[in-house]
């Protein structure tokens, strides 16, 4: 009886939740800032659309960085007033990814933007949806294996990325000194080039040595512990630090917080990171950390949907173009209010030489 | 062979047979070794932050103990440690609420948590397998439905003295495990409940034969599962000053880890606080000290896959010699 009740209970509850998670299509409501996960943000079906594409903008899970991607693709519907269907899954996998997907195409959209979760894997679910279903793919944020079908991928250049902030390093601490080096998942082949860029950059400099290179690190939790280590083990010989991931960065700025307050600060760590999380942002306001590298986040939802768009216009994609470096801008205490521009006038640049450049009728 | 002679080898021998001694030399070895392969290793601050580390290590081995005497598991662990992260930045950052009610609230969260678990495995009598396995979804997205993937920084400096000092040159979070562990130690050996929730581990025919009601035996056991993972997420903002909805995310492997190499039976019944207090800083000191001696990077995972298995591999190792000392024994004894 206790059993038969608890299983009414769970299947109300189950059926309480369901009608909670439709994202009611019929609303007229056309706010999309405050979606939650898995929620499709475009009030208009497919069928609305004006023209005969229909354009989808696809980020595996909830990140920040996705939030600043989707901005990008709100600003291009506010510009163009096309309709691009906004859908974030719920778990970053290639798996959940294909199962989403495969929804949206199914659901009449020919052109989409993604972002990869596996850079092998995707090129799999690429092949059936453009070669079978004629859908027009672009990649956002990173890259997949070459060859695949994907028309475009706009991202950051990782391997510049690391170069630039490993100058811009090099530069603070006077052309001189050891380096930690902090890469983060082994298992992503941007970390190997990010190794690269940090390797090139410090090999330019005959007096610049990379004392550690720490990696494997998944997590915040891991980026703390990892760091902690390095630095113990390095104590007092290390000048400065690059992160050229998200969680490192984050794990970075945490860590030296703690390190300054128990070892105390006669002797700076110069530190640069890469993408502007609000705690890196407010450990360069506080002189923790002195630099990183912002990503042109917004760009790479502008830019990719409005490839779609032309290509949905007819347009070819000419001969050996296919990546586009979507820029980077060093950001310090000094540019922190103004960095934002400079990545918005690096996007005008990019928007404005697509037809010519990247595209041909 | 005089009697205190026979009595000081019957002590020794008692000594080396409780199971958590092999991990107590695992720890002295391996301790030994990075320090003289590492100057660093022995310094002040690095003892500090292995400390640190270990003592969330033991919280959230705690969590996944609770459920693992009682002959279940938690998958969700980790994902109730987020929650907990995400409710108390929420409190703090967005509600303005003050560090006290914030903590009250991430704990309430883990309690809540624990609690569906408990009773929908004991109502439903579904495993904990499967029933964890599925709440971990609906904690995540619960995780990300309210912090958007956003982290929460606008943590209160007084939330970080829990987490960033200490006293007599240890931390305030060894201290907490320590205290923690030894309310515990003294739950389940002097208490009636103790020896009720691990006799239902035990036996739980037996336990139920017994008078025992295992159907709030397993609940208790959830509920502390819950409470210790939430109390594990608060004291990593704490010690972080920041409150990141990834939290969590890598507890799973941690929480079996220190808990077994701690000898928790994965069968249930057997808790052994002070075990769990060494394989907590088992996993610290050899991760720790994989980057003191600058592993390659590459192989990193390997060599700790490697000295946790020759670590965990001294107790088989240990009842093997005895086992074999003592057939040579009985041989002995049956040729007289």
């Amino acid at each position: 009886m206790k059993r038969k009740a608890m299983a009414i209970l769970l299947s109300l509850i189950m059926a309480v939740g369901m009608a909670g998670c439709s994202n009611g299509s019929s609303s007229e409501d056309t706010e999309t800032s405050t979606e939650t996960a898995a929620e499709t943000t475009a009030e208009t079906t497919p069928e609305d659309a004006d023209s005969d594409t229909v354009i989808a903008w696809y980020a595996p899970a909830p990140h920040s960085y996705f939030d600043e991607v989707k901005t990008g693709v709100e600003q291009f519907m506010e510009d163009t007033g096309m309709e691009v269907i906004v859908q974030i899954g719920a778990d970053w996998t290639q798996a959940s990814e294909n199962e989403k997907v495969e929804a949206l195409i199914a659901q009449g959209v020919n052109a989409i933007a993604i972002y990869p979760c596996d850079a092998s894997g995707a090129n799999g679910l690429y092949e059936e949806i453009t070669e079978k279903m004629g859908v027009n793919v672009v990649n956002f944020g990173t890259d997949t294996d070459d060859p695949t079908t994907a028309s475009f991928a706009v991202a950051t250049d990782v391997k510049q990325a690391a170069y630039d902030a490993t100058v811009a390093l090099i530069e603070m601490m006077g052309e001189e000194g050891s380096i930690l080096n902090v890469l983060e998942v082994l298992e992503d082949p941007n970390t190997a080039l990010r190794k690269e860029g940090v390797e090139e950059a410090a090999a330019n400099y005959p007096n610049v040595e990379i004392i550690q290179e720490i990696a494997g690190i998944q997590t915040q939790e891991e980026a703390v512990s990892k760091i902690e280590s390095a630095l113990s083990a390095n104590a007092g010989k290390i000048d400065g630090m690059i992160c050229t991931g998200m969680e490192a960065t984050v794990g970075m700025s945490q860590i030296l917080s703690d390190y300054y307050e128990k070892q105390g600060d006669e002797k700076h760590i110069y530190a640069v990171g890469i993408d502007t999380d609000s705690g890196v942002m407010n450990a360069i306001e506080e002189g923790i950390i002195d630099a990183t590298i912002a990503q042109n986040s917004t760009g790479h939802g502008y830019i990719s949907c409005m490839l779609l768009k032309y290509l949905g216009e007819d347009y070819q994609v000419k001969e050996d173009a296919y990546f586009i470096d979507s820029g980077n801008v060093l950001v310090t205490i000094d540019n922190m209010d103004s960095y934002e521009q400079n990545l918005e006038e690096v996007t005008q640049d990019i928007l404005g030489r697509l037809t010519t450049d990247y595209l041909e009728k | 062979m005089s009697g205190k002679k026979l009595k000081n080898e019957h002590s020794i021998k008692k000594l080396f047979g409780r199971s958590e001694v092999t991990v107590i030399l695992a720890v002295l070895a391996l301790g030994m070794l990075f320090s003289i392969f590492s100057d660093s290793f022995l310094t002040s601050y690095n003892m500090f932050n292995l400390g640190r580390t270990a003592a969330i290590y033991i919280f959230i081995a705690l969590g996944q103990a609770m459920v693992v005497i009682v002959g279940g598991m938690n998958l969700s662990l980790g994902y109730i440690g987020g929650m907990t992260v995400v409710a108390a930045g929420y409190s703090m950052e967005v509600l303005h609420l003050s560090s006290f009610t914030a903590v009250i609230i991430g704990l309430l969260v883990g309690i809540l948590a624990g609690l569906i678990n408990g009773i929908i495995i004991t109502g439903l009598k579904i495993n904990s397998f499967v029933v964890t396995l599925a709440t971990s979804f609906v904690f995540t997205g619960l995780i990300n439905g309210v912090s958007q993937g956003y982290p929460y920084n606008e943590i209160p400096s007084g939330f970080t003295v829990l987490g960033r000092d200490g006293f007599l040159g240890i931390p305030f979070l060894l201290w907490l495990a320590i205290l923690i562990l030894l309310i515990l130690g003294y739950f389940f050996k002097y208490t009636v409940t103790g020896r009720r929730v691990l006799a239902t581990g035990g036996n739980q025919e037996a336990a139920k034969m017994s008078g025992v009601n295992i159907t709030r035996m397993i609940i208790l056991a959830n509920i502390c599962s819950g409470l210790f993972a939430a109390a594990a997420g608060l004291l990593w903002v704490s010690r972080t000053g920041s409150a990141q909805p990834s939290t969590g995310s890598d507890w799973m492997v941690i929480s079996f880890a220190v808990a077994v190499i701690g000898g928790t039976a994965l069968k249930g019944g057997v808790f052994n606080p002070i075990g769990v207090f060494f394989a907590g800083f088992l996993i610290v000191i050899v991760k720790n000290g994989l980057v003191m001696l600058n592993a390659n990077i590459y192989y990193e995972q390997a060599y700790l896959g490697l000295i946790l298995l020759l670590a965990v591999s001294l107790d088989s190792i240990k009842d093997l010699i005895n086992v074999r000392k003592l057939k040579k024994d009985l041989k002995a004894e049956n040729k007289m």
